[in-house]
């Protein structure tokens, strides 16, 4: 299960702002961007204890939003960049909310990984994969994917 | 491979390459031809692990085969042969200064150094350079530097409680046009992804991170230098370690996995296209923080002998260490394992992070694991220190080294290396008239790169936390003007309140000086450390120093030669400033070739990182303008040449003379200076440096929110020199000091006889007028000036 977490839009304009500077200096000029913190959690548990480690422990109800599906934005001809650490590679963040995650359940997850996603509305889908592999992940130790998004809210 | 190894002693020198290739120990052909005659010797084959921890124990990251090594150096129709290049420089100098208040030098993880008025404590002092991970994954590379060298410092003596951090950083031009080659990452993302990488394990770890520097060329575009550096407070009690035979060998901290394999023998090598992710260690702060914990009240409880960190090499390097003299009996299926796929060779040099290796008396166990329990600190008892000289590892029934340790540690056959000095063409001629104004000039020189604000980087590290930061990376008015040292009053260790006693640290580094003379890069990289730490009122006649070298491929003469000539700065400097070498580290192989098999060597590059103490921290003063009216003072003589400089980085003035350094003067000036600091005549100090004496002026004026009338003509100087020379040669030993104005008299008195002459003076009015005989070289507005200097980095 992959726990998606965002920022509320009234309290994302600075970051959204830096990465699409960051995307600019990488040769890309975007439109626009949302970004998500996502949280995948390897175990056998119902749904409702998935929402409770997503609400409960992993969102701040008065600055994010979260959603066990893939997020839904308002931005036009949109990509979706997912990054994630090689399973190879020691995720120090995911240890730890894996941990956190078994004093919410009272069980100890397979294991949690801890990855990023991008939701970025740009003319070409080729453009952003050469930005993304120049400044957003390094492929000896990230692995990603681009998709397109759906939109809605 | 199999059959390789199953034949090694019968293999050919194709052969014995092959298998060092596959294998990526990085061994040369006669060390190669060495370990085959050994196990000739004793008639059998070897094992992959004993071959493993061959390579590990005789890298060039754990021997130091190449500064340790014989040299002869070639200059002009001369030849100088060193045995031992190291010894016969950088530790000369400190065994011919013989302070008593060096406590331990060049003998363990770090240099210990006394501290404060009690005679209670010793401050021990080290850094590391992590420049081949960074090269490959920033982030984790940078993150694995701070914890190794954190390690480092709870790894000296009985352990140290560890209160600042440092980093100083070389990248290629960020906003380089330059068509980068093949398999490099851009400079940008290198630099964003070391900044993360410190930033997060400092801040985790809950160590400040409050000195340091950037240094932008484009010679590190494959090969980015990073050094990270931390200090920290031990009783001098707990300084002296000793294995007993009959320890327990226990670890503590991080669990064992395959990152981090062959990360010591990967520094041993150039970066090529293929180099592997698993070289790259994972670090994990939190883990280092109960590591941290448990130690300091394990120390303080005596319950183990000796300690050290597992760094590169991992347990075959830290627990070969520990038992170079007892031997070692290592159980290696009692580690606690991340990976359960993992080879037994691979649990033995693993490089996993945040583990840590004690020698613990049996009887002293239980109490050890009380507190590892409660810390919630992972660990395992790996096996016994037996006292009979031999290392044997074993896994299970399996055999994985058994080895004597005087081969593994005397073993390693060295060759004499040849040097030669490098050929560089210099010119002394009058540098070219520029094109641009001054004011232009000066403003362009303040957006530098390499002078411009390091606000974006140093704002994204906690300097403030254990609450012992008295004088910050950033000062002034509006807390955002470059500092020339921090100030560390380490209370969060010595736990006393009414002991004032602070030390301060700074950094010296020169690398476009070193490629014209690697001579005079050493001493103006230890003139600048110095004059850092006097700037902020430090002891400077206490002066500690670290080196710190990076050079290219050892195998090129020239940079041999380089290294040479740096090193011999080293000991003239150490013995003129009176400041001994307390530790160091070498970093070689920093070249790099690209997908179109073109060589990357990076200049010869030399950190100097000094200590010092401050008797007094609430004395300690800060580089920006305090007052109207004040005078302003030269302390120094301005010299021609432009070599090195930011100005010739930016438009070669056809000059590349590298000033001379008068140590002797420099020592005389510095003695009188301070004298003047301490008597309270003298509220800002600040270096003349990168930029010249224009951006010194300018950093003081907007720093402190006051301008300056400034006018030359009484400075002293060589005859002859310019008004671009004037204003932004580099020439070294030089500060600019603001002087309280009824203190004048006084300050006069305190450094009659030195070259040190009225400027200027500090004026309300927010505009920096510099004139020479009454001619006006430019007039600015600070706000412009500010504007040019606070650029973004990152």
């Amino acid at each position: 299960m992959i726990i998606e977490i965002w920022t509320k839009e009234r309290y994302a304009k600075n970051e959204e702002a830096a990465f699409l500077a960051r995307l600019a200096r990488a040769g890309l000029k975007a439109d626009a961007a949302r970004l998500s913190r996502l949280y995948r959690v390897e175990a056998d548990f119902s749904e409702a204890e998935y929402s409770r480690i997503k609400s409960g422990l992993l969102t701040d109800k008065i600055t994010e939003l979260s959603s066990l599906a893939p997020r839904k934005t308002a931005l036009k001809k949109a990509y979706r960049v997912e990054v994630w650490l090689k399973d190879s590679v020691t995720d120090v963040v995911g240890e730890s909310v894996k941990e956190a995650v078994a004093h919410v359940v009272g069980r100890l997850p397979e294991a949690v990984r801890f990855g990023r996603a991008y939701y970025v509305s740009c003319a070409s889908g080729l453009k952003l994969k050469e930005a993304v592999s120049k400044t957003l992940v390094n492929e000896v130790v990230n692995k990603f994917k681009i998709g397109k998004t759906k939109t809605g809210r | 491979m199999t059959d390789l190894l199953s034949n090694f002693t019968s293999l050919s020198k194709k052969q014995l390459a092959e298998l060092d290739g596959t294998c990526g120990w990085s061994l040369s052909a006669l060390e190669l031809a060495e370990v085959q005659r050994q196990f000739r010797g004793m008639g059998r084959q070897p094992s992959r692990g004993e071959l493993e921890t061959i390579a590990q124990t005789w890298s060039e990251h754990c021997k130091h085969k190449t500064f340790s090594g014989p040299v002869a150096f070639r200059a002009g129709g001369r030849v100088k042969k060193y045995k031992n290049l190291f010894k016969e420089t950088i530790v000369r100098a400190t065994r011919k200064l013989n302070k008593k208040w060096c406590l331990s030098v060049f003998t363990d993880n770090a240099g210990i150094v006394q501290f404060g008025k009690s005679g209670k404590w010793g401050l021990a002092f080290k850094a590391e350079t992590h420049n081949h991970p960074c090269a490959v994954e920033p982030y984790g590379g940078a993150e694995t530097g701070v914890g190794g060298v954190i390690r480092d410092i709870l790894g000296v003596g009985l352990g140290a409680k560890p209160v600042l951090n440092t980093d100083s950083f070389c990248f290629g031009y960020p906003d380089s046009k330059k068509k980068l080659p093949g398999n490099s990452h851009p400079p940008e993302r290198i630099m964003r992804g070391v900044v993360e990488g410190v930033r997060d394990y400092g801040n985790r770890m809950g160590i400040p991170t409050a000195a340091g520097g950037i240094y932008f060329d484009d010679g590190y575009l494959l090969n980015p230098l990073v050094y990270v550096g931390c200090a920290g407070l031990i009783p001098v009690e707990k300084i002296a370690k000793k294995v007993m035979p009959g320890d327990l060998i226990v670890s503590i901290g991080g669990r064992t996995g395959r990152d981090g394999i062959h990360g010591a023998t990967f520094s041993s090598a150039n970066i090529e296209e293929d180099t592997s992710a698993s070289a790259v260690q994972i670090g994990h702060a939190i883990n280092e923080k109960k590591t941290l914990d448990v130690l300091m009240r394990a120390r303080d409880l005596g319950l183990y002998n000796a300690v050290t960190d597992c760094g590169a090499g991992g347990f075959s390097s830290a627990i070969g260490e520990l038992g170079s003299q007892t031997g070692a009996r290592v159980r290696l299926e009692n580690a606690q394992l991340k990976d359960s796929l993992i080879e037994p060779w691979e649990i033995w040099v693993s490089e996993s992070q945040e583990r840590m290796i004690l020698s613990v008396p049996k009887a002293r166990l239980a109490g050890l694991e009380a507190i590892l329990k409660a810390e919630s600190c992972d660990y395992c008892v790996l096996g016994t220190f037996p006292g009979n000289g031999r290392l044997l590892v074993t896994h299970g029934a399996a055999k994985v080294v058994d080895l004597p340790m005087a081969f593994l540690h005397g073993g390693v056959p060295n060759f004499e290396k040849p040097a030669r000095r490098r050929k560089v063409k210099i010119s002394a001629k009058k540098p070219a008239r520029p094109a641009k104004s001054y004011g232009r000039i000066l403003k362009a020189m303040l957006a530098h790169p390499n002078v411009c604000s390091r606000h974006s980087v140093i704002n994204q590290y906690d300097h403030e936390v254990q609450g012992g930061t008295v004088i910050k990376p950033m000062q002034g008015k509006y807390g955002d003007g470059p500092g020339d040292a921090a100030v560390i009053w380490p209370q969060a260790a010595t736990l006393d309140l009414s002991d004032f006693s602070g030390f301060a640290v700074s950094h010296g580094f020169n690398p476009a000086a070193g490629k014209l003379d690697p001579y005079q890069m050493a001493l103006h990289s230890v003139d600048e450390a110095v004059r850092n730490l006097l700037c902020v009122g430090a002891e400077i006649s206490r002066t500690a120093i670290l080196d710190n070298f990076c050079a290219a491929s050892p195998r090129d003469p020239e940079v041999m030669g380089d290294l040479v000539l740096a090193a011999e700065g080293c000991h003239d400097a150490a013995m003129a400033y009176g400041a001994p070498f307390i530790s160091g580290k070498d970093s070689f192989y920093n070249q790099a070739k690209d997908a179109g098999g073109n060589e990357y060597p990076i200049p010869i590059s030399l950190l100097i990182s000094a200590t010092a103490p401050v008797e007094d921290i609430r004395k300690a003063i800060t580089m920006n303008f305090k007052e109207a009216g004040s005078s302003v003072y030269l302390a120094g003589v301005i010299r021609g040449g432009m070599g090195g400089s930011v100005y010739n980085d930016m438009a070669a003035c056809g000059n590349n003379f590298i000033s001379p350094l008068d140590m002797k003067a420099a020592v005389r000036l510095y003695t009188g200076v301070l004298k003047a600091i301490k008597s309270g005549c003298v509220p800002a100090a600040h270096d003349v440096s990168q930029g010249g004496l224009a951006v010194t002026l300018a950093e003081m004026a907007f720093s402190g929110g006051f301008g300056a009338e400034i006018d030359l003509c009484d400075a002293k100087r060589e005859d002859g020199l310019t008004p671009l020379e004037l204003l932004f040669g580099e020439s070294p030993a030089r500060l600019v000091l603001e002087v309280v104005p009824g203190k004048e008299h006084e300050f006069l008195k305190l450094v009659r006889g030195l070259p040190v002459s009225k400027i200027g003076c500090v004026r309300d009015s927010l505009v920096l007028e510099v004139r020479d005989a009454g001619a006006r070289l430019f007039r600015e507005d600070l706000s412009q000036l500010k504007k040019s200097w606070k650029r973004e980095l990152i």
